[in-house]
């Protein structure tokens, strides 16, 4: 080969390599350019959702409050920011690891990430951890109680002062490390330390509530908020993103509080938001689908009525079941919510590993009017309590028709919704029977059977345990099982007969396990079902 | 043949004539009464408003008669899984619905239907069509009426009762009674009627009311009937007490007082005849006014309690179905705008005939 073919060759072979270079890079551009038109990231997402309490950590405590607010305040462990079962695996948040645990299950040691900073840019100190926990006892934060085991804490609940201490928390800021002391073992700690009532604060926080102006840890942090009319959430540049807890994809997220189902739906369905998560009328739950988008979210929660054992006539065991058997579990959900549940007779949701289906009282009104009868009770009267909500009214009419159905006189009292829970919970009410739900605070069975069921939790005030159901082979048996540090398949089981144990007893008749419509507009994308928060808005996108 | 002559003058002849015409055409004395009532019946649109109003009581009246042998069912009675036959056809209460499909472990998203009017031809059931829950609309509709009627009227031979007791009392007495009812009713008067009727009527329907001998049990319709008759007492013992107190200053009062009559007797056989006009008008105007303020409580949920009906709260039930079925807002909605307009109208009439200088007006 001569020396000027040899150069035309290497440079024929050169224009083929730039060639294909070329057809690789406009390739993969058009395959990136592709991608991004699929997941073009949201400048300002706009949500509606049902009025919350509030936007303090250490105070709120309804679910809408914690979906926002799970994007705000980290806690020392989180939740993985994925769909599935897989959203309930715990992983480090503030901390930098899991924490090592004693053997006698009663130390916790945790250390701090490096470089934590606020969205207001000061840092993450290891003493804000504790601050947040005196905070939260300071101001009487309707989560302390989750808080009593950890060792001086009890004796601190009854004098709370700013300068005053809980023993068992040791922190030290040069080290960032944090340790905890309990006074007996608990299962589910690292879920109760996973609550946003213990996420930090600022040490210059005061103990009054403060809704929206306590700077956050998370990917945005709290710009404005309206009382009862809306709040603004801006990505925080001071947070760091990690394996488990991603950026935000939207820049911005502008959330209107608003109650009604109906303008809420219509505020999706006209394009005037991109997202609502209250609930859809069930006669417009088609309308929406065709006209948005429509995603069912599957929580853990279950709706039941309970039946105050102290009270007649549901003192009496076969008046508890009568009533069990005369609800038709099946109709109601159509009744309630267009069919979006499922029926059941579990004090569990079907999401728990401990979950075993029981069907103790199949649907039979005839039989329901014999035990009625049998039991003497023919003609009681029976006030049913609820709570002034839609669907809370129309399944608590409905459930007054049953018990006059079966036989019994039963009359509706319906209490505003920020008063229900606190009158139905004082002794002095003496409240029979009527409507409530209980939606998973943590996933963990003593969420449910420990804060519902257990009689040795039982207050005068403030009692959780509506049907002041008590039963001594059961309250020991969730006290044992309180201590198992792990849920096995035989802890598990042991949690499924407790379940079976009370429902035989049938101090509850639960009734439903709701799915809850999520709406989109058409245009919204990447829609990830965190299973303990609900919508993962860090992660939503333009289509 | 000439006239015979007479020796009267033109002006004696003529008061003879209206002599004689006076002896023939005997000049009738009437009273107030009658004469209210002739003009009254010349006015031709109130009376067709009372018409309608009676229409509209007697029609809920029925309300018993029509559930038990037309549409068979209670105002409470769910129906929602049973099938009615329309024009020969089967067909469901409350259907559709979405479902949990065990085989996809999803769920299959559909709407609910609910059985709409079937204006007689399901053989009187479900004539107005069915709610939410299956019960029967026409039903209700007649049920919360008779409420709505029986927590009206009801308020306002309360509220009247007291606002011209208390009006009687104030402005005959004047002094210090009628500076501690004249604070009352200012006192009262201060408050939106609206916001101070939600106010009393939420309390109250926690726990009743279970003073004085009195027992309410919350949910009892006692509450806003009881709750309207206070809220709105001023807005008649007020005007009352300003006209007893003019009343009070004239001749024939003084000269009771000096027949030595005692204060009952100058307050309920003096006084009282001598307002009853107005207080009659305000009776009617407010009736239609107390109605309109059970509508709003119920609405609100602070009057007439669930699964009682009162067209107050089926408005509300009906509002979250008013893109798919706007016949349960609509029905109650004209059902309230007819009855009020149609008493507001009488009244009105009322007033002119009673005393057509009168300024009698329900304001709040």
């Amino acid at each position: 080969m001569t020396g000027k073919r040899r150069w035309t060759w290497l440079l024929g072979v050169l224009a083929m390599a730039a060639g294909f270079s070329m057809m690789v890079a406009a390739y993969s551009a058009a395959g990136t350019k592709h991608k991004t038109a699929a997941t073009k990231p949201i400048g300002t997402l706009r949500a509606v959702i049902d009025t919350i309490d509030y936007l303090d950590p250490q105070q709120a405590y309804t679910g809408q409050s914690w979906w926002a607010m799970w994007n705000v305040y980290e806690t020392l462990l989180t939740y993985r920011h994925v769909d599935g079962p897989g959203g309930y695996k715990l992983v480090p948040g503030l901390a930098q690891s899991l924490p090592t645990v004693s053997r006698n299950g009663k130390v916790y040691k945790f250390k701090l990430r490096k470089g934590l900073k606020y969205s207001n840019g000061a840092p993450v100190k290891a003493s804000d951890f504790k601050w947040a926990i005196k905070r939260g006892f300071l101001a009487q934060g309707q989560g302390v109680g989750f808080y009593t085991d950890i060792a001086g804490a009890e004796a601190y609940s009854k004098n709370p002062t700013p300068g005053g201490n809980i023993p068992g928390i040791i922190v030290n800021n040069k080290k960032r490390t944090i340790t905890i002391k309990l006074v007996s073992p608990r299962g589910d700690f690292l879920t109760i330390l996973a609550l946003l009532f213990a996420a930090p604060v600022p040490g210059s926080t005061g103990p009054e509530i403060q809704n929206g102006s306590i700077p956050g840890t998370g990917p945005y942090y709290f710009a404005s908020y309206d009382p009862n009319r809306s709040f603004v959430m801006v990505r925080n540049k001071y947070f760091k993103p990690n394996r488990f807890i991603p950026r935000g994809t939207p820049n911005r997220v502008e959330v209107s509080l608003i109650g009604d189902a109906n303008t809420a739906t219509q505020k999706v369905s006209s394009g005037q938001a991109d997202y609502s998560n209250g609930a859809i009328p069930p006669d417009r739950i088609a309308d929406a689908k065709s006209k948005g988008h429509l995603v069912l979210r599957q929580t853990a929660n279950t709706y039941y009525f309970w039946m105050n054992i102290r009270e007649a006539p549901f003192n009496k065991l076969k008046v508890r079941q009568a009533v069990n058997m005369a609800i038709n579990r099946k109709s109601m959900q159509t009744l309630v919510w267009g069919g979006l549940g499922q029926s059941t007779q579990n004090v569990l949701p079907p999401t728990y590993p401990s979950y075993k289906k029981l069907n103790l009282y199949p649907y039979n009104l005839a039989k329901a009017k014999q035990l009625i009868n049998q039991a003497g009770a023919k003609g009681a009267a029976v006030k049913v309590w609820t709570r002034q909500v839609s669907d809370a009214v129309t399944a608590a009419t409905y459930y007054q028709s049953v018990l006059n159905a079966i036989g019994l006189n039963a009359t509706l009292t319906i209490l505003p919704r920020a008063t229900y829970y606190t009158t139905i919970g004082n002794v002095n009410t003496h409240a029979q029977t009527g409507w409530a739900r209980w939606l998973e605070d943590y996933p963990h069975p003593l969420d449910w059977f420990d804060v519902l069921l257990n009689g040795e939790r039982i207050t005068d005030q403030d009692n959780n345990n509506y049907a002041w159901y008590t039963n001594k082979k059961t309250n020991k048996e969730i006290d044992q099982l309180k201590k198992a540090p792990v849920l096995t398949p035989s802890v598990n089981k042991r949690w499924a007969a407790v379940e079976k144990q009370i429902m035989q007893q049938a101090p509850w008749a639960p009734w439903s396990n709701r799915v809850f419509p999520e709406y989109f507009t058409k245009q919204i994308g990447c829609i990830h079902i965190q299973r303990l928060y609900g919508i993962d808005l860090a992660r939503l996108c333009r289509k | 043949m000439a006239e015979p002559a007479t020796d009267l003058t033109p002006l004696e002849d003529n008061a003879a004539l209206l002599a004689a015409e006076e002896h023939e055409v005997q000049i009738v004395g009437r009273s107030p009464t009658y004469l209210a009532w002739r003009r009254l019946r010349r006015n031709y649109v109130a009376l067709f408003s009372l018409g309608v109003f009676l229409l509209i009581v007697i029609a809920c009246c029925l309300a018993p008669v029509y559930a038990r042998h037309i549409a068979h069912t209670g105002p409470n009675t769910i129906h929602s899984s049973e099938q009615v036959r329309v024009s020969g056809k089967l067909r469901q209460v409350v259907g559709g619905g979405s479902y949990y499909d065990a085989k996809t472990n999803t769920f299959v998203v559909r709407a609910v239907s609910v059985l709409g009017p079937t204006w007689w031809h399901a053989h009187g059931r479900f004539v107005l069509g069915a709610d939410s829950l299956g019960r029967d609309v026409a039903v209700r509709m007649l049920y919360g009426g008779l409420n709505s009627l029986k927590v009206g009227i009801g308020s306002a031979f309360i509220c009247s009762f007291f606002a011209i007791v208390l009006a009687l009392i104030a402005g005959y007495s004047r002094g210090w009674p009628d500076w501690i009812i004249s604070r009352f009713f200012d006192l009262i008067w201060a408050f939106p009627v609206l916001l101070l009727a939600i106010a009393i009527g939420s309390a109250l329907q926690v726990n009743g009311f279970h003073h004085f001998g009195i027992n309410i049990e919350p949910g009892s319709i006692w509450i806003p009937l009881l709750v309207i008759s206070y809220v709105l007492i001023p807005y008649i013992g007020r005007p009352l007490r300003g006209q007893i107190l003019s009343l009070r200053e004239k001749e024939f009062i003084e000269a009771s007082v000096g027949q030595g009559a005692s204060p009952l007797r100058i307050m309920f056989s003096d006084l009282l005849p001598n307002v009853a006009s107005t207080a009659l008008v305000f009776f009617t105007l407010i009736i239609a006014s107390n109605i309109l303020t059970e509508a709003g409580l119920s609405y609100l949920g602070a009057g007439v309690q669930p699964p009682e009906p009162s067209w107050g709260n089926l408005i509300a039930d009906g509002q979250d179905h008013i893109r798919t079925a706007p016949w349960l807002a609509i029905i109650p909605g004209l059902a309230v705008v007819l009855t009020v307009l149609s008493m507001n109208i009488f009244g009105d009439g009322l007033r002119d005939a009673l005393d057509p200088r009168a300024k009698v007006r329900v304001e709040h």
